[in-house]
């Protein structure tokens, strides 16, 4: 009633309020005409209206809904012109569009590319149910050290834990299998009667291990890895039963894991893990026989730092039950995907966050296009503005050709990252793990797209505010024929040149140093003679082996044959080659020097060696003698020491003729021997201690043969002579000693290799970018040049100016790009061997490289410049 | 007309919606001509307030059976003029049959001998 009152003026009242009031003023219309007052006729025209608030209310609810509806609609419908639009006029200059895609799907292709990589090897999940669970827990000696575990330190760790519910272990040993076709050797482990639920293994074929195989006496039967099953027996169904003879013992093959189910290391069998004596969490002895890799598996909501801490609290137990053995030793534990990928990870974020830059230094060139084209479009923007397109919607245009940009250049860029990742995977990039995974899946997918998209904003966003900004400062006024650009839009330009410049410095700085560390890598002394020499492994196992004498023997016997196979000078036997590892590592002491601190890891890594073996590897004596003949099984021991543990042990006493303790056997240290690189050519060289081969047997030995001329050559006729020998013994992984070194550096070759690829891709867009740039301000100021010109401005002059300016941003970003470089330097850090941060050779060779591109970009629109017309300024 | 029984209200609440479109087939009309029909012709469909024609109205509209436009009334008043569109109009057909056949069954079970009232194994 008081609205009727009111009668407010139409025009301000809603629609639905003129609506109701008409039905009321006829209501009461009506009545009034009917004689009733008209007091009497409002209020009953409302009593028979009802609930008036409650109805208007309603009908107002019902229209917002409806309105909503429709201006999504014409969002989508906008959105569809837009893109149509965006189509029609990138189609319209196809010249543009072509450069435009292909930097992009050059830039958006390379990071799907190595974000497949990070995606398979660092992202993707452990095949194991609960991964995220499982920890690997180590051993850790007062230096540091981590190491395997021992059987009773395995146990107790196994039964006085309280943040792992299950902790499992296995040991892994190399066999060879006889008695199915060619002996072979395989990779097989041992593994605890747990471990197969613990990771979640299921079975192809077969049963695999009941708890009786896990009893004593009870451990002669196989599980087959799924690789090996369909190398070894061509994916034979009838398998399961069959015996095989493993290292000389029958073993009765009891399943076929699936693809999935593997350890860590993927290995090609495994037996049950024998439980000995040792296997007791109060054993006292064999404490520090290390040989188990243990896993453990977290109870919920158990965090890092809580079994860090439980570790060392069953540490200190021991150091205190076991103090002999245990002194000083204590327990860690590290989530089990680190163990596979720890030291591949910043590597590859370092890729990834240089292809990263790769991208950016494209986004900024395809931006500087767009700015360039939006003041030659400048007629269409101002015209669509003066047609009523507010501000918003043209930057929504532009912003919707941008993105159409980045989405073509995407879904080319997945080919291009398809390709990428192919060769790659067949670039075979050393002992980089898991490389087997690495696939486009749906992550790379999403990852590409999200790259676009957010691609697109990057390098439309600018461009468009810029342009539009122009249009609605009164474009038109200014007269659309001259397409002029402003001075802000040059400075926009110019820093994007800038940026450009840096992010190339950035790159090349990197690879610069990664270079410089790869050559001084390859430039350290191995210390053995790498040339005309090959390598093969053979292993003996098996019933003709059983004995010390029968591996002496045998070894004295091929060394001798080898030796006299024409065009073979040397050749020698020994467990550890350079660059392969150090040895067994063995409780040391010094006779006659005061003992070591207890918290000191008091070993020595121990290889045997033939007498032949310094001669055929080229290794140089300092001192003393090498192993003769007639150092035997029966004669004193003796050892060579090589000098960093001359130097490390002895200081600057004379070590030769002095008694050395190595697991408490007395040897005389007869020689000194120079360094090998032992791990790889940034590592320095460890103390190592070689005894002969036949005062300390091996089954798994690694033979060099030196000759002349082409070694690998003479191949077939070792592989012959073995045979005849020994039909059993296969010859393994053969090959040059070369590649030793090679192989050494085969990762660090591979990072330099893309990040010298990827520095030289950014160097050439950013090149390209200040091309652009230099250009475009050419045609801009022609005029002003002619003028120049028809002042007398020489053609060197123009030239010099003209140069000058596209070096002034190319200095300008050079400065910026080495600040930057020096405060990322940190993260690629790890990564240098023999090479300073702040390289100076390094950053004069980044600035020179830089410098010169730059003016060998602006040189071309400079020359342009200079052969103006100077009667155009006339014109 | 307040008074009108709850039961009949709420079944007849569920016919107005056909009943405006009654309303409107034979012609553009506003909400104060399709009220005065609706109480002509079922007395208890507005029973509620004539005000619940308006939701009614602007709920149809929404479902695409009426459209609206605003023109002058017969005594040169703006008001707001509802249209039956195609859609409608099908609706409309529908519901009237739907309706029949609704009161034929219920027709013909109260035209029906009860059960029990004599004999029904005869």
């Amino acid at each position: 009633m008081k609205r009727l009152d009111r009668r407010p003026d139409p025009p301000l009242r809603s629609d639905v309020e003129r609506e109701l009031g008409f039905h009321l003023e006829m209501r009461v219309r009506e009545l009034v005409a009917q004689g009733v007052p008209p007091d009497e006729a409002r209020r009953r025209a409302m009593q028979q209206f009802g609930d008036y608030e409650g109805s208007e209310r309603e009908c107002a609810d019902i229209d917002a809904r409806v309105e909503r509806r429709a201006s999504r609609l014409s969002f989508v419908r906008e959105l569809w012109q837009d893109l149509g639009y965006a189509v029609r006029v990138l189609r319209r200059s196809p010249g543009f569009t072509l450069v435009a895609v292909l930097t992009l799907a050059l830039g958006i292709g390379a990071n799907s590319a190595i974000f497949s990589v990070v995606n398979g090897v660092l992202l993707a999940s452990l095949p194991y149910r609960d991964a995220g669970h499982l920890y690997r827990v180590r051993t850790v000696y007062p230096d540091g050290t981590p190491y395997a575990l021992s059987a009773p330190d395995f146990m107790s760790v196994r039964e006085d834990t309280r943040v792992f519910d299950r902790v499992e272990a296995y040991s892994t040993a190399a066999l060879t299998m006889t008695g199915s076709g060619e002996p072979r050797e395989l990779q097989a482990g041992r593994i605890s009667d747990g471990l197969p639920a613990l990771l979640g293994w299921q079975m192809a074929i077969g049963q695999g291990f009941d708890r009786g195989h896990f009893a004593p006496g009870g451990g002669d039967v196989l599980i087959l890895d799924h690789g090996f099953w369909q190398r070894a027996f061509g994916a034979a169904p009838d398998v399961i039963g069959r015996t095989v003879t493993i290292a000389g013992r029958p073993a009765v093959i009891a399943g076929v894991l699936q693809a999935g189910s593997r350890l860590p290391p993927a290995l090609d069998a495994y037996a049950p893990l024998e439980y000995n004596d040792t296997f007791s969490a109060s054993a006292a002895s064999g404490r520090r026989s290390e040989f188990l890799a243990v896993i453990g598996h977290a109870k919920d909501d158990v965090a890092a730092p809580a079994i860090e801490r439980d570790l060392q609290r069953i540490g200190a137990s021991l150091q205190a039950a076991y103090k002999p053995t245990n002194d000083g030793l204590t327990f860690g534990a590290i989530p089990l995907a680190e163990t596979i990928v720890g030291d591949v990870r910043t590597p590859l974020l370092v890729l990834l966050g240089a292809v990263g830059f790769v991208l950016l230094v494209a986004c900024a060139n395809v931006a500087s296009l767009l700015l360039a084209r939006a003041s030659s479009r400048q007629d269409e923007l101002a015209i669509r503005a003066a047609l009523g397109a507010g501000r918003g919607r043209l930057v929504r245009q532009l912003v919707t050709e941008a993105l159409v940009l980045g989405l073509t250049g995407g879904a080319l860029g997945l080919l291009v990252a398809y390709a990428g990742t192919t060769a790659l995977v067949a670039a075979r990039p050393a002992d980089i793990p898991r490389l087997d995974t690495i696939a486009l899946d749906l992550n790379v997918v999403l990852f590409t797209l999200a790259v676009s998209l957010v691609t697109g904003l990057v390098f439309g966003i600018a461009p468009a505010l810029q342009a539009t900004g122009r249009v609605l400062r009164g474009a038109v006024r200014q007269g659309a024929r001259s397409g002029g650009a402003t001075s802000s839009e040059h400075r926009l330009r110019g820093a994007l040149v800038i940026v450009e410049m840096a992010l190339a410095v950035v790159l090349l700085t990197g690879a610069g140093l990664l270079v410089r560390s790869f050559v001084a890598m390859t430039q350290v002394a191995p210390g053995f003679r790498v040339d005309q020499a090959m390598t093969f492994r053979i292993a003996l196992q098996g019933t003709g082996y059983q004995a010390p004498p029968q591996l002496r023997a045998r070894i004295d016997e091929i060394e001798t044959a080898l030796r006299s196979l024409p065009g073979v000078t040397s050749a020698g036997v020994s467990t550890v080659l350079p660059l392969s590892g150090r040895g067994s590592m063995l409780g040391f002491s010094v006779e006659g020097a005061p003992p070591p601190p207890a918290n000191v890891n008091a070993e020595i890594a121990v290889a045997s060696a033939s007498a032949g073996y310094f001669t055929a590897i080229g290794a140089t004596l300092q001192r003393g003698r090498a192993f003769t003949p007639h150092d035997t099984a029966d004669t004193p021991p003796v050892a060579v020491i090589n000098q960093a543990g001359a130097r490390h042990w002895f200081g600057i006493d004379e070590p030769i003729g002095r008694l050395v303790n190595v697991n408490g056997v007395r040897i005389q240290v007869v020689g000194v021997v120079a360094d090998v690189l032992q791990r790889d050519p940034s590592q320095p060289a460890m103390p190592q201690l070689f005894v002969p081969y036949t005062q300390r047997p091996a089954r798994s030995v690694r033979i060099v043969v030196r000759g002349s001329g082409d070694v690998m050559a003479q191949l077939p006729a070792i592989r012959a002579l073995l045979q005849r020998i020994d039909p059993t013994l296969p010859v393994l992984a053969a090959r040059p000693l070369a590649d030793l070194v090679t192989d050494s550096v085969a990762r660090p070759r591979f990072y330099t290799a893309l990040l010298v690829l990827f520095a030289a891709v950014a160097l050439a867009l950013a090149a390209i970018g200040i091309f652009g740039v230099m250009s475009y301000a050419v045609s801009q100021r022609a005029r002003e040049i002619s003028i120049r010109m028809a002042l007398g401005a020489s053609t060197g002059a123009i030239l010099r100016r003209i140069v000058g300016q596209g070096l002034t941003l190319a200095g300008a970003g050079a400065f910026v790009g080495i600040a930057s470089a020096m405060a990322l330097g940190r993260v690629i850090q790890g990564q240098l061997f023999g090479v300073p941060l702040l390289d100076p050779l390094t950053i004069a060779t980044v600035v020179a490289v830089l410098m010169t591109s730059a003016a060998a970009a602006t040189f071309l629109p400079a020359r342009r410049a200079a052969k103006l017309d100077p009667a155009g300024a006339l014109r | 007309m307040g008074t009108a029984g709850s039961a009949n209200a709420d079944i007849l609440k569920g016919t107005l919606d056909v009943l405006i479109l009654k309303a409107l087939s034979g012609g553009p009309a506003h909400g104060y001509t399709i009220a005065t029909w609706i109480a002509s012709a079922s007395g208890d469909a507005l029973a509620l307030g004539e005000g619940t024609l308006y939701p009614a109205l602007h709920r149809l509209e929404a479902r695409g059976w009426v459209r609206s436009r605003w023109g002058t009334s017969a005594n040169n008043r703006q008001a707001k003029f509802y249209t039956l569109t195609r859609k409608g109009e099908t609706q409309l057909t529908l519901e009237t049959r739907r309706w029949q056949r609704y009161a034929a069954a219920l027709f013909s079970a109260l035209a029906a001998p009860a059960p029990g009232a004599s004999g029904t194994d005869r």
